[in-house]
């Protein structure tokens, strides 16, 4: 028979870590001295006092209203925003190039397979900073100056920027919700109902069409019926540039591209690795059961490698919005960038690359933790599942 | 025993795999004209519309081909910079110091060059790596003194990858020793906090500090050149990552090997430097060749601080006036140079992978 072990006495407190850290401390006081000294040196107090001054710089581009004439912390708040909407445009790209040729370098066609290979041992083996660099080169001199635009219908390409037609938001259109909250509701209760019979007699109901169906025709047949004006702003060229739609500049497409590149890559070998981790005698097993092509890949593949693939990737989405900070090497006008020009503004370091490893540890952070939560309820429902 | 007959050779297999399924044709067609179209692209930019090294410089204005006479002008320009033309030589020998010094590193842990004991490599590093400052640096050994901020080009590179990664190994090793023990829970705690924070920053917030912050750091009046501040910076960088690769090594050993050491008597130290170390450490190689190979890589991010490693030499090369349609020959030049060594390294990462796969069989 085996005991318990005794329980533990309490162990006296670990004085020799207590006196590592406040030698720690104790340093980085000393130099957070020096930090004074030197500021005091130069003439700068420090603080945070300066964010609300007027910044006096202007950036590429911003999703906020910004001009010249705004505070710092503003300009900071845009270039957040920036890095956000890179981040988020940058995980898109990645992923749907990555799942991409993830698919093809596990294809039975030899040329796909090499192709992939290509496609990943080439951006493996490159820094990113040099994939970046090119693909600015390539587009800045391959690319048409403004007056000679290269344009697909209303979409126009220059050397500068993109210009694409948006749609202009209007309070007539807000009108639109309502249908659209109509549609969201019939969609939740045909779920509902899906679930039960499924739930009561094991049969499966179109879910996914039946919902896109309704999401889309819903306000589609309101908006014909009531004729809601739906403006577009259309980019046209004026004297000197376009005018109107909404512009991206050169420098936020080679960077997302470069993202989208170098961490499609990486999300490639997960998705080749997680497919490869399936073996051959599950897929045998289920078709000797009799499932078909479609729920082979539904109920056997797919849930086995999200299981292994999701860990990994939600690693690559943390590393890919920590990369979004390359873009200060051509300029777009990112968090960082914009902190590294306050920076060179306001001789504020340390107050600035607080502000900014902080931002970056919490955009991390929420990232990470959002997508582990994801994870864990799709691990929760495929272990229901399998009950 | 008559051994079983390999199975008989598959018909018409190449079609199938091509052409099997639509989708599969689909994919073919598609891979195979994208793998022409990039063959004949640059067949046509290295060749067939390339000018010759013998030609002379004026006939590559306008030219939609690689000019090769770039390079006869320019190789030593991105290599060495604005190092004084005189004194090549240093960075050029440091160059070779570093590069030999990490190949010998790479071949012995594949298990090639037995004779080689890791003490007498680490004797070597410890040897190489202030002989490469004072080699560049000079202002000793007759060696006329030269600035840091003409360092430039392939030894900065080496220097701010190599050693940086060769001196944050051994932090990195300390660390995942102080996460992994027990005995002393406040150096746990803070050593956790050190990982966990470094790993969340971006690698150029970082370097930011080292460049704008750690001078102020410094007593009023003293000075660190950009270099300096950068290499300290990835060192403390890099080391969060090293360590927690060496970390996954010493979890993955089995508890009784702890507790066999201390049933024989060794002491904690003694438990940790014969026993658990060396076996985390052969067992962690293959994912610390891959953060080699991804710190190695993010070195050039450094020339977002302005100072000129290779990739940044590269673009001083086409940014003066009347060079500026010489970009893409001189980031291929980069492009190639990063290929080659880290196909060298990936080679040690397979070989590494090969190895243990072997011994869990």
């Amino acid at each position: 028979m085996q005991h318990a072990p005794p329980p533990a006495r309490r162990s006296a407190p670990d004085w020799v870590g207590l006196a590592v850290v406040a030698a720690i401390l104790l340093s980085l006081t000393i130099l957070g001295g020096n930090i004074w000294l030197n500021m005091q040196a130069a003439g700068v107090t420090p603080g945070y006092g300066f964010l609300t001054q007027t910044a006096g710089f202007d950036l590429s581009e911003s999703l906020i209203r910004y001009d010249a004439g705004d505070s710092y912390g503003r300009v900071i708040l845009a270039g957040l925003l920036n890095t956000v909407f890179l981040g988020i445009c940058g995980l898109v790209l990645a992923t749907g190039l990555g799942v991409l040729m993830g698919l093809v370098s596990v294809s039975p066609s030899p040329a796909g397979r090499m192709i992939g290979l290509l496609y990943v041992e080439l951006f493996r083996n490159l820094p990113k900073i040099l994939v970046l660099l090119v693909l600015y080169v390539v587009a800045v001199r391959g690319l048409p100056p403004v007056r000679e635009a290269f344009s697909i219908g209303p979409l126009h390409l220059t050397n500068r920027s993109i210009y694409l037609p948006v749609i202009e938001t209007d309070v007539r259109q807000a009108w639109l919700l309502v249908p659209l909250a109509v549609a969201v509701a019939l969609s939740l209760l045909w779920l509902r109902r899906a679930r039960r019979i499924k739930r009561d007699k094991g049969k499966d109901i179109e879910v996914l069409p039946v919902i896109l169906a309704l999401i889309i025709s819903f306000p589609l047949i309101f908006g014909l019926l009531v004729d809601t004006p739906l403006m577009t702003s259309v980019p046209e060229f004026q004297r000197f540039d376009f005018e109107g739609g909404a512009r991206l500049s050169v420098q936020f497409l080679v960077v997302l591209g470069t993202l989208g590149l170098y961490h499609g890559a990486q999300i490639a070998e997960v998705v080749r690795g997680g497919i490869l981790a399936v073996p051959q005698g599950q897929i045998e097993a289920a078709r000797a059961l009799g499932l078909s092509p479609r729920h082979v890949t539904r109920f056997v593949i797919l849930p086995q490698v999200l299981r292994i693939v999701i860990p990994p990737m939600i690693n690559q989405y943390v590393n890919l919005i920590k990369n979004t900070s390359i873009a200060i090497a051509v300029g777009y006008s990112d968090l960082m960038s914009v902190s590294g020009t306050i920076i060179n503004q306001t001789f504020r370091p340390l107050e600035m690359m607080l502000i900014t490893m902080g931002l970056y540890l919490g955009l991390c952070l929420v990232a990470s933790s959002l997508m582990n939560r994801l994870n864990d309820r799709l691990r929760a429902r495929s272990a229901g599942g399998a009950r | 025993m008559i051994p079983p007959s390999p199975p008989p050779e598959a018909r018409r297999d190449l079609w199938r795999q091509w052409f099997g399924t639509p989708v599969t044709a689909l994919v073919s067609l598609i891979s195979a004209a994208v793998a022409l179209y990039v063959t004949w692209a640059l067949l046509d930019w290295m060749v067939i519309s390339a000018l010759s090294p013998t030609q002379p410089m004026e006939d590559c204005a306008g030219s939609s081909g690689a000019c090769w006479r770039f390079y006869l002008e320019k190789s030593r320009f991105m290599l060495f910079g604005t190092y004084p033309y005189a004194e090549h030589w240093r960075p050029a020998l440091v160059s070779l110091l570093l590069l030999a010094l990490s190949a010998l590193v790479g071949l012995r842990i594949t298990g090639r060059l037995r004779w080689l004991r890791p003490r007498m490599l680490v004797v070597l590093w410890v040897g190489v790596i202030p002989l490469a400052f004072v080699l560049m640096g000079g202002g000793a050994a007759g060696l006329a003194a030269i600035d840091m901020s003409r360092w430039n080009g392939m030894p900065v590179l080496l220097i701010l990858s190599v050693i940086a990664i060769a001196l944050a190994f051994p932090l990195g090793v300390a660390l995942a020793v102080l996460r992994h023990q027990t005995r002393w829970p406040v150096l746990r705690r803070a050593a956790i906090v050190y990982i966990e924070g470094m790993r969340g920053f971006p690698m150029v917030t970082v370097l930011f500090v080292g460049v704008f912050v750690l001078p102020l750091t410094l007593p009023p009046d003293t000075r660190i050149s950009p270099v300096m501040a950068t290499l300290i910076a990835l060192v403390f960088f890099h080391a969060s990552y090293f360590a927690e690769d060496v970390r996954g090594g010493l979890q993955s050993l089995p508890d009784s090997q702890h507790e066999a050491a201390f049933s024989l008597g060794l002491s904690w130290g003694k438990t940790m430097r014969l026993v658990l170390l060396p076996q985390a450490l052969s067992r962690s190689l293959p994912a610390l060749v891959n953060s080699v190979i991804g710190a190695y890589k993010d070195t050039s991010l450094v020339v977002v601080l302005g100072i000129h490693d290779l990739t940044s030499t590269a673009r001083m090369a086409f940014s003066e006036p009347g060079w500026g349609q010489f970009a893409l020959e001189a980031y291929a030049f980069v492009g190639v140079w990063f290929l080659l060594s880290c196909a060298f390294l990936s080679w040690v990462g397979r070989e590494l992978h090969r190895k243990q796969s072997r011994k869990s069989h």
